[in-house]
C-alpha cells in the first residue's frame, strides 16, 4: 500500500497524472520484473552469470509465481517475493563480503518484506537456519559473525516498529530459532575469543562450566516464560506447517481456504513443468561444490520445497528457487555439452586419436543432449504461456463459457449484482454473506458486511455459518441479532459454476459446528442416511430445509435447465432437486442476478409478536 | 434557482408592465396533448384575431398557476419561423407567468394570424397507485385543464389528448368527449371566458420508460493535436410506480412482452464520428452494450448492469471522442472557435434533471468568450492538470436545470492561443529525463 502510494507521488510530482487505481493494477507486474532482474542477480552470486540468466528467463515465466503477478492481482505476495529475494541477495552478498554495510542492507530489505507479508517468518527461520548449518559443519566465520549479528540487531528492531510484529520476534515461538541462534553466534565468538586468550586447560574448565549455566538458564527462563505465558504458545498456522492434517482436524476455518489445501503432485507440475525434474540436478550441482552461498540455496530449496506440499499457497515461495536451482542445472550442463560440441574442431588431431576408442561418439552425445534440452526448453515456454493464459489470466469476477454454436457468453453476474447493491440499497445497509466475498461486497458495493477475508474473529463467522444451516426460524433470530438487512449467496445451478455456496456448504456447517453456540449443528445431520451429502431426494431433511438450501434454490424448482431434463434440474450437482415447493418466511428475493449466480435476499421485518 | 433566473431575467430585460390587450381573440384553438412518454408535451395551433383597430406587434402566452414549472417553451408562426419569447409582468394579473411573444408582421385590424405554441413539461405525469408489484401495470393520472388557459377569449376550441395505450382507468368526461383508441377528442368548447380553468384528469397505463438523468456531468476535452473527447457521468433513476415486494428473476425471464414498465436497455445517439467509445461505471466495463453505426449518427444500445424497476437507480460513465475539425474552427481573426452540444441525447423522450457541462480549454488560452443558446448558470472557472501538464488547463463549467431534448443545441467558446504551445508538453517531458 505505501508502495504504491509512493509510486503514485512520485508519478504526480513528475506531472504524469496517473490514477491511483492503475497504480495498483500494474504494481504486481513491475514487482515481478523487478524479481526477474533481482533473480539474475542472487544466481550471479551463488554460480555464475549463465546461470543467472537462465534462472531469470526461468523465473519470468514460471506459472507459480505468474499467478499472482498478473495485472491486477494487487496482492502483498507480489511485492513480498521480490522483497524476499532481495533479501536474500542481500545476504548473500553480507555474508561473502561480511560488511556491516551489506548486513544492514540486509535488515533494510526484510524491514521490508515485514512490512509486506506475513510469511516473512519463513524468511526469519531460513537465515538463522542457514548459520546454524554453517557453524555445524564448520564454516563459521567472523564475516557471518557480523553479518547475521547486524542484520539481527538491526532487522528485529525495524520489524517491530510494525503494529502487526510488535513483540513477536522475542516473545513467539516462531521467532524463537533467531533468536537462539543469535545468542549462540555470541557464544561462539566469545568462546573463540577466551580461547585465543587462555591456556587449554583453564579454558576447558571454563568451557564446561560455561556449558551447564547457560543450558540450564535458558531451559528454565524459556520455560517460565512459556508456562507464565509471554513466550505464545505454539500457533496454529505454526502447527499446519509441520503437520499437514493438523488445521484440519483442529480450525474448519483454516482448512476451508482451498489455497491451504496440501499441494497435489499435479499441481506441482502444473505450476512449474520441467523445474520439477531439473531443481534435483541443481541441487545436485550445488552439492558437488559446497560454498556457504550454495549451502543456502538449498536450505532454502529443501525447505520450500517441503512447505510448498503442506499449502499450494507456498508455491509461490517455492517457484523462485526452482527457478534458481533449474538455472544453474541447465546452465551447468549446457556449459559442459556446448564445449563437446564445438571440440572436434579445436582438438589436435593428436589427441582426437588417442581418445578415438571411447569418445567416438561424444560429439554425437552432445548435440542429442544439448537438442534434448532445447526442446525441453521449449515445451517448457508454451506450457507456461499455456497455463497462463488458461489458469491465470481469466479474471475472476467476469466467467465465461463456450455456447453451443462456439460463441463466448459472458457471466457478469457479480459486478451485476454488487452494482445494483451499491445503487439500490441504503447506505447503511448491512450484508450477510460467506466470509468469500467480503472483499468484494466491501469494494464494488461499497456495504457493511459482517465477514470478509480478513476477520479474525472465529465465532463470528462460524455466528454467520450456523444461520446459513439453521431453518429459517432459527436463523432469523441469528440475524436480527446481527442486524442484517440482506443476505447474499452464490448459486451456480443455472449456469453450472462449481463453486458456488452449496459446494461451499459443508465448511459452513464445520465452521458454524466448531464454537459452542453452534454445539445444535452436527455435521452429520446434513449427511444422507448413506453417508453423502446430496440436495436430491434422497438427502436430509436438514439440508433440504435448512436457510441455505432455501435461499439458493428458491422458485429453482420451476426452471428448466437443460433439455431432456425435469424442472429444477441443478447441474452443478448433476441431480434434480429434493424441495421444490416451498416459500420464504422472512426473507423475500430482492434481486437475482441475469444468470441466477448471485441472489439476494432481504430480511423481512416482521412485527413483533406481542410480549 | 428558477426564482434565481426570473430575478436575473428581470434584470436584464427592464420591461414595463404588460396590458392585457382585450381585442385580441383567439379565434380558434386546437390543442393537441402528448401524455405517450413520461413528457407531457403540449402544441397548440392558435389561430389570433384582432378585433380592435390598432395593428398588434405582440401577444401573451399565458401559463397556469399549477403548471409554471415548464422546461420548454418555443412558438413558431405559420412559417415554422421561432418567434421572440420575452418574460412579462402583466398588469393587474393574478398569480401565473407570462410569455411576451413578439410577432414578425404586425397583425393589422381585422386580420388574423396563426402561431404554433409548444411546451413541455416534467414530472407531471403522477403513477397512481404510487408503488405496484412487478406483475402490475403502470398506470398514471394527469391532471390538465380543460381549456385553452389565455388572457384572451376562445372562440373556439378542440383539444386531443394522446395516450400511449387503449386501457384508460377514467377521465373526465366535460361533453362533447369522445375516446377512439389511445385518444381522448375533447370539445369543441365555444366561447371560454380568460383565464378559465376547469381541471381535467386521465388515469391510463403508460408503460413507457420513465426514466430520468438525475444528474449529468458531460466534460468536453479539447486537444490541438486534432481531438476532442467527451465522457459523460450519468446517473439515472426509474421514477414511475415503485417496486413493491420481492423481485422475482424467475417471473422477469418468463414474462418475455415489451410492454414492461422495467426498463432493460435504452438507445443513445452519438455523432456519426465518434470513435473509441467506452461503457462503464466504477466496477468496471460494462459488458452489455452494442454501437450500430448509421448513416448519420451512431447508435448505442446501452443495457444497464440489472433492469431498472420503479425507484431504482444506476449510474454510468459513457465517453468517445471525436475529430476535432468537425467542431473546431479558426478565425479569420486568429480566434479559435469551438462549436459543440451543450447536452447531448442520452435516450428519447429524455428529462435532465441537473445538467453541468465542463470544457477543458487546452493549455495556455485567454480571452475565452462563450455564448449559450440558452441562459446557463456559469460556474467558478477551475484548473485541472493532465498528463505532463504543469501549467494546467482552465475549465469552464456550466450549469442548468430542467432540461428536455429540445435543449440539445449548440454553444459557442471562443478564445486566444498560440500554436506554439503545443510543443509545450513535449518539449517539458524532454527536459524532465
Amino acid at each position: 500500500m505505501v508502495t504504491s502510494a509512493a509510486i503514485y507521488h512520485l508519478c504526480w510530482l513528475l506531472n504524469i497524472t496517473i490514477d491511483i487505481r492503475n497504480v495498483c493494477v500494474f504494481l504486481a507486474p513491475l514487482f515481478s520484473s523487478f524479481t526477474t532482474i533481482i533473480t539474475y542477480l542472487l544466481t550471479k552470486e551463488v554460480k555464475n552469470s549463465g546461470a543467472g540468466l537462465v534462472a531469470a528467463a526461468f523465473v519470468s515465466i514460471v506459472p507459480g509465481y505468474i499467478s499472482r503477478s498478473v495485472a491486477g492481482s494487487y496482492d502483498n505476495e507480489g511485492i513480498a517475493i521480490f522483497c524476499m529475494l532481495l533479501t536474500y541477495y542481500t545476504w548473500i552478498k553480507a555474508v561473502k563480503t561480511g560488511t556491516i554495510f551489506w548486513g544492514t542492507l540486509t535488515a533494510l530489505a526484510y524491514f521490508y518484506m515485514v512490512s509486506s507479508w506475513g510469511g516473512y517468518v519463513f524468511l526469519i527461520n531460513l537465515i538463522p537456519l542457514h548459520v546454524l548449518i554453517l557453524m555445524v559443519t564448520g564454516r563459521f566465520s567472523h564475516r557471518i559473525y557480523i553479518a547475521y549479528s547486524t542484520l539481527y540487531c538491526v532487522g528485529t528492531i525495524l520489524s517491530m516498529q510494525i503494529s502487526f510484529v510488535g513483540f513477536q520476534p522475542v516473545q513467539s515461538s516462531e521467532h524463537m530459532l533467531a533468536l537462539g541462534v543469535f545468542g549462540l553466534c555470541q557464544i561462539i565468538s566469545f568462546v573463540d575469543y577466551i580461547r585465543s586468550k587462555l591456556s587449554k586447560n583453564d579454558f576447558e574448565v571454563l568451557y564446561n562450566f560455561l556449558i551447564y549455566t547457560v543450558g540450564f538458564l535458558v531451559i528454565s527462563v524459556g520455560g517460565l516464560l512459556t508456562v507464565s505465558g509471554k513466550i505464545s504458545p505454539w500457533t496454529g498456522r505454526f502447527y499446519s506447517l509441520l503437520d499437514p492434517s493438523y488445521a484440519k482436524n483442529h480450525i474448519p476455518i483454516i482448512a476451508s481456504v482451498s489455497e491451504h489445501q496440501p499441494t497435489s503432485w499435479s499441481s506441482f507440475y502444473f505450476d512449474l513443468q520441467i523445474l520439477v525434474f531439473l531443481f534435483p540436478a541443481g541441487l545436485y550441482f550445488c552439492f558437488k561444490q559446497l560454498t556457504d552461498a550454495n549451502i543456502f540455496l538449498i536450505l532454502y530449496g529443501v525447505t520450500s520445497i517441503y512447505f510448498a506440499g503442506v499449502m499450494v499457497r507456498l508455491m509461490l515461495v517455492l517457484a523462485p528457487v526452482m527457478c534458481i536451482l533449474s538455472g544453474i542445472a541447465v546452465s551447468h550442463l549446457l556449459t559442459k555439452f556446448m564445449k563437446s560440441v564445438d571440440s572436434p574442431k579445436q582438438l589436435d588431431h593428436k589427441k582426437h586419436k588417442k581418445q578415438e576408442s571411447n569418445l567416438s561418439f561424444k560429439n554425437e552425445i552432445s548435440t542429442t543432449f544439448v537438442a534434448v534440452i532445447t526442446v525441453l526448453l521449449i515445451s517448457y515456454t508454451f506450457h507456461c504461456t499455456w497455463v497462463t493464459s488458461e489458469a491465470y489470466s481469466s479474471p475472476s469476477i467476469v466467467l465465461s463459457a463456450r455456447s453451443h454454436d462456439g460463441g463466448r457468453i459472458i457471466f457478469d453476474d457479480f459486478r451485476e449484482a454488487y452494482y445494483w447493491l451499491k445503487m439500490n440499497t441504503p447506505e447503511d445497509a448491512k450484508i450477510m454473506s460467506w466470509w468469500d466475498y467480503g472483499y468484494q461486497i466491501t469494494a464494488m458495493a461499497n456495504r457493511t458486511i459482517l465477514v470478509d477475508n480478513n476477520t479474525w474473529n472465529n465465532t463470528h463467522i462460524s455466528r454467520v455459518g450456523q444461520a446459513m444451516a439453521s431453518s429459517e426460524e432459527k436463523a432469523y433470530e441469528i440475524m436480527k441479532e446481527l442486524d442484517v438487512d440482506y443476505v447474499l449467496v452464490i448459486f451456480g445451478g443455472l449456469t453450472g459454476y462449481s463453486s458456488d455456496d452449496i459446494n461451499k456448504f459443508l465448511w459452513m456447517v464445520r465452521i458454524g459446528g466448531s464454537t459452542d453456540r453452534g454445539a445444535h449443528i452436527k455435521e452429520w445431520d446434513y449427511y444422507s442416511p448413506n453417508g453423502e451429502f446430496r440436495v436430491d431426494k434422497e438427502g436430509s431433511q436438514t439440508l433440504l430445509n435448512c436457510l441455505m438450501y432455501k435461499m439458493c434454490y428458491y422458485r429453482f424448482g420451476q426452471v428448466y435447465t437443460e433439455g431432456g431434463k425435469p424442472a429444477g434440474y441443478d447441474r452443478v450437482r448433476g441431480t434434480e432437486i429434493g424441495n421444490k415447493d416451498f416459500e420464504l418466511d422472512v426473507l423475500e428475493e430482492a434481486y437475482t442476478t441475469e444468470h441466477w449466480l448471485v441472489r439476494i435476499y432481504k430480511v423481512k421485518d416482521l412485527p413483533n409478536r406481542g410480549v | 434557482m428558477r426564482r434565481g433566473i426570473c430575478l436575473l431575467i428581470c434584470l436584464t430585460y427592464v420591461t414595463a408592465l404588460e396590458r392585457i390587450n382585450n381585442q385580441l381573440v383567439n379565434k380558434n384553438v386546437e390543442r393537441s396533448i402528448d401524455l405517450t412518454s413520461q413528457l407531457v408535451k403540449i402544441s397548440s395551433a392558435i389561430t389570433l384575431e384582432n378585433t380592435g383597430k390598432d395593428s398588434v406587434r405582440s401577444f401573451l402566452v399565458a401559463l397556469e398557476p399549477n403548471a409554471v414549472d415548464i422546461s420548454y417553451i418555443n412558438v413558431k408562426d405559420s412559417l415554422k419561423d421561432d418567434l421572440k419569447i420575452l418574460p412579462a409582468k402583466v398588469d393587474g394579473a393574478k398569480d401565473g407567468v407570462f410569455y411576451n411573444i413578439m410577432l414578425k408582421q404586425p397583425v393589422d385590424a381585422g386580420r388574423s394570424t396563426t402561431v404554433i405554441l409548444e411546451v413541455v413539461l416534467t414530472k407531471r405525469l403522477e403513477p397512481y397507485p404510487s408503488s405496484i408489484t412487478q406483475k402490475d401495470k403502470q398506470l398514471v393520472r394527469y391532471f390538465g385543464n380543460h381549456y385553452f388557459y389565455s388572457p384572451y377569449v376562445t372562440t373556439k376550441q378542440k383539444t386531443e389528448v394522446l395516450l400511449s395505450s387503449r386501457s384508460v382507468e377514467n377521465y373526465t368526461k366535460l361533453k362533447p368527449v369522445a375516446q377512439s383508441d389511445s385518444t381522448i377528442t375533447y370539445g369543441p368548447y365555444t366561447n371560454i371566458q380568460p383565464f378559465t380553468v376547469d381541471e381535467m384528469m386521465v388515469h391510463f397505463e403508460n408503460n413507457s420508460p420513465f426514466l430520468t438523468v438525475t444528474r449529468l456531468e458531460r466534460i468536453i476535452e479539447i486537444s490541438h493535436w486534432g481531438n476532442i473527447a467527451i465522457e459523460e457521468h450519468i446517473e439515472i433513476r426509474h421514477t414511475g410506480a415503485q417496486l413493491k415486494g420481492p423481485f422475482s428473476r424467475y417471473d422477469y425471464q418468463r414474462d418475455t412482452g415489451s410492454t414492461h414498465h422495467s426498463i432493460k436497455a435504452y438507445r443513445t445517439i452519438l455523432p456519426a464520428s465518434a470513435h473509441s467509445i467506452y461503457y462503464r461505471d466504477s466496477n468496471g466495463n460494462i459488458s452489455t452494450s452494442t454501437v450500430r453505426p448509421r448513416k448519420e449518427w451512431i447508435e448505442l444500445e446501452l443495457r444497464p448492469r440489472f433492469p431498472l424497476f420503479g425507484g431504482w437507480k444506476s449510474s454510468y460513465v459513457l465517453g468517445y471522442s471525436v475529430p476535432s475539425y468537425q467542431y473546431l474552427f479558426k478565425k479569420p481573426s486568429g480566434e479559435y472557435v469551438l462549436t459543440m452540444r451543450l447536452i447531448d441525447h442520452v435516450f428519447d423522450d429524455m428529462f435532465v434533471e441537473e445538467l453541468e457541462t465542463s470544457i477543458i480549454l487546452p493549455v495556455g488560452v485567454s480571452s475565452v468568450k462563450i455564448d449559450t443558446p440558452y441562459e446557463v448558470e456559469r460556474l467558478p472557472d477551475e484548473v485541472t492538470y493532465k498528463y505532463l501538464d504543469n501549467l494546467g488547463r482552465s475549465v469552464i463549467k456550466l450549469r442548468k436545470t430542467d432540461l428536455v431534448e429540445q435543449h440539445i443545441q449548440d454553444f459557442e467558446i471562443t478564445y486566444d492561443w498560440k500554436p506554439q504551445l503545443l510543443l509545450h508538453e513535449p518539449l517539458s517531458c524532454l527536459l524532465e529525463e
